[in-house]
């Protein structure tokens, strides 16, 4: 039992291993390639001891932590993202001043935080994972400490995720005055013994909601989300907007199933009115935008609007199903994000940041490929068929066709419409014959590492989009398992 | 138990009190607002320091060092926090927490050389360390010209 957990714990182990090493190595000589070489390897490492850990899954680790397929599925999706971060970062940090090594390491520790979410069963865990993951994501925001937007953005997101925080552990404390329990399972066991809740428990269940709505920038709680877009560089935005999100909603998914959330009624019309307002804000609001980074921001607080409606289905439908939707429909997300976030990132030089639509004019005839990438990403965000993004929304619709919730459903159509537009809007903007070819000395910034990274996720895009079938069965064996 | 059975009558006085300071600070401060006398003049807004003409701005800069200093030592401090919490039930823990407590005091080393590494323990600021390098081995420089 004792190595099993020890086994299972590997990845964890394998990523402070190596936080620790490239810190010392930091200490020994100060060289970016070395650094993040030794954190992707790391990365790297970690993944390929998910496998030991598979086959003692699922092992319940003390109280705190759950290594079953689902987490280790999530574990595996967020290193991959970690991964494919690490090679954006490399090419968009070389070229610049000052002191880059911290950066891998920070992206180490935030993958750690991140990994401990999605396997915590446990409120301290949750908390432990929450704080490790936010607090390296503050100092990558304001990582360029020399321009503003980045620490704007920097102390925006200090100051409201702590905020949230707060909102957060006071309505673990609520829960935690009411039944004593702070395990997933006790708690879920606790609610099913009580008849009906007291203000204190629902005050606690409100205040988590909130705590966890601001992390995935859900309607009410959306308003930090395109300043810290903008201002952070953009291979940390794409880390927010996956790794960052990715890992609070398998959080709360698990956490909504194994305390019996679903079964509290008062809670259904609460989530359904911030997907629906979350979906509306963000398509809305993206509609005129001029920036790139910022109309992204937006997307992608409908996104998980989206993926909220696919969630709240579950009160209806059976778990497993919403399991999979929710998995699959992330794992599509991230594709598709990370995909997005890298042309910019790639088109970004170290004096400016390609993000103004302004820059995107005419791209199909300057950058191609780039161009081809960035279409495909876009159609993908926009739900067209061939790509993981359709097949992402097609299982959203179907756990809410299950569910019958036809209201949210429609919500999601409207989205959809409006997302088409800005979102063609753009590549509109790509195809564009510019008159004059601009003496721009812009010299052809290719990194080697970001261009494979992308070259990874178009394919890994449009296979999952024509094949889905490759990587449903994997799913459907994870969520088959979840919530047992 | 009186006082649950009977609250408002438990806060008639403090109502009281609260309602008396309001009052005070309002005839203290409305008084001298009302009934004293203004007169403008540049000095008039000055601070009065018994006298002594005021100098400088309140507005002093810190170095950045002391901040980072000060979190170091809150960092390490609850380092010994923990210790102190293992050290309690060291027996209870057994070897297992012996390992656990030896790894936590390692990961706190390596961040300690790594401070040390990259500069972050010397209380000298960018320019004092480059004029101190400069003396070092520049002392033939400076006698040069």
């Amino acid at each position: 039992m004792h190595s099993d957990a020890l086994i299972a714990l590997l990845p964890f182990l394998m990523m402070t291993a190596t936080a620790v090493a490239a810190m010392l190595a930091i200490a020994i000589r100060r060289n970016f390639a070395l650094v993040n070489g030794l954190v992707g390897g790391g990365i790297v490492l970690s993944l390929l001891s998910l496998a030991p850990a598979s086959h003692r899954a699922p092992v319940q680790v003390t109280e705190l932590l759950r290594m079953d397929d689902y987490a280790l599925f999530f574990i595996a999706l967020l290193l991959l993202a970690g991964l494919a971060v690490l090679g954006l970062c490399h090419d968009y940090f070389k070229e610049r001043e000052g002191q880059n090594e911290e950066l891998p390491i920070l992206l180490g520790t935030a993958l750690l935080g991140g990994s401990v979410l999605a396997a915590s069963s446990h409120f301290a865990s949750l908390f432990l994972g929450l704080e490790t993951l936010s607090i390296s994501l503050f100092t990558l925001i304001g990582y360029p400490v020399e321009q503003r937007r980045s620490l704007e953005a920097a102390v925006k997101y200090l100051i409201l995720s702590g905020t949230s925080s707060a909102f957060m552990l006071m309505g673990i404390a609520f829960l935690y005055a009411e039944s004593g329990e702070l395990s997933f399972g006790g708690l879920g066991r606790f609610i099913a013994s009580e008849p009906a809740m007291n203000a204190v428990m629902v005050s606690g269940v409100v205040l988590i909601v909130a705590g966890l709505g601001f992390k995935l920038s859900l309607a009410p709680f959306h308003l930090w989300t395109p300043d810290v877009y903008e201002g952070a560089p953009a291979p940390v935005t794409a880390f927010i907007a996956t790794v960052s999100k990715g890992a609070v909603f398998a959080l709360l998914l698990r956490l909504f199933v194994e305390t019996g959330g679903y079964g509290f009624a008062p809670l259904r019309p609460v989530l359904s009115l911030i997907a629906v307002l979350s979906i509306l804000a963000g398509n809305l609001l993206a509609l005129l935008q001029t920036n790139v980074k910022r109309l992204l921001a937006y997307s992608s607080i409908a996104h998980m609007g989206y993926l909220l409606v696919a969630f709240i289905a579950g009160a209806a439908i059976a778990k497993p199903l919403v399991a999979e939707s929710v998995t699959f429909y992330l794992a599509a997300y991230f594709i598709t994000t990370l995909g997005a976030f890298g042309v910019v990132s790639m088109l970004s030089s170290a004096q400016l940041e390609a993000a103004d639509m302004a820059l995107f004019r005419g791209l199909f005839w300057r950058r191609p490929y780039l161009a081809g990438t960035f279409t495909l990403m876009l159609l993908s965000l926009a739900g067209i068929p061939l790509t993981a993004g359709f097949i992402g929304k097609f299982y959203v619709f179907t756990s809410g066709a299950d569910g019958g919730f036809w209201g949210l459903l429609t919500a999601i159509i409207v989205g959809s419409g409006l997302g088409i537009f800005y979102y063609l809007r753009i590549i509109l903007a790509m195809a564009m014959e510019v008159e004059k070819i601009e003496p721009e000395s812009e010299e052809k910034f290719v990194g080697l590492q970001s261009a494979v990274t992308l070259v990874v996720l178009s394919l890994l895009l449009v296979w999952f989009g024509v094949f889905p079938g490759d990587l449903i069965p994997y799913i459907h064996a994870l969520a088959g398992s979840f919530g047992k | 138990m009186i006082a649950e059975a009977s609250p408002v009558s438990h806060i008639l006085p403090l109502l009281v009190f609260f309602g008396a300071i309001f009052a005070l600070t309002a005839v203290m401060l409305g008084g001298a607002y009302f009934l004293g006398q203004r007169h403008r003049t540049p000095r008039a807004e000055e601070p009065f320091e018994s006298g002594i003409v005021p100098t400088g701005d309140v507005h002093l800069r810190f170095s950045v060092h002391f901040y980072l200093i000060a979190i170091f030592f809150v960092i390490f401090d609850m380092e010994t926090v923990f210790l102190f919490a293992w050290a309690i039930a060291v027996r209870e823990a057994g070897w297992t927490g012996f390992i656990e407590a030896l790894i936590f005091i390692g990961i706190l080393i390596a961040t300690l050389i790594y401070l040390e590494a990259i500069g972050a323990l010397d209380w000298r600021t960018r320019r004092q360390r480059r004029e101190a390098d400069r003396r070092q081995h520049g002392s033939d420089a400076c006698t040069g010209p």
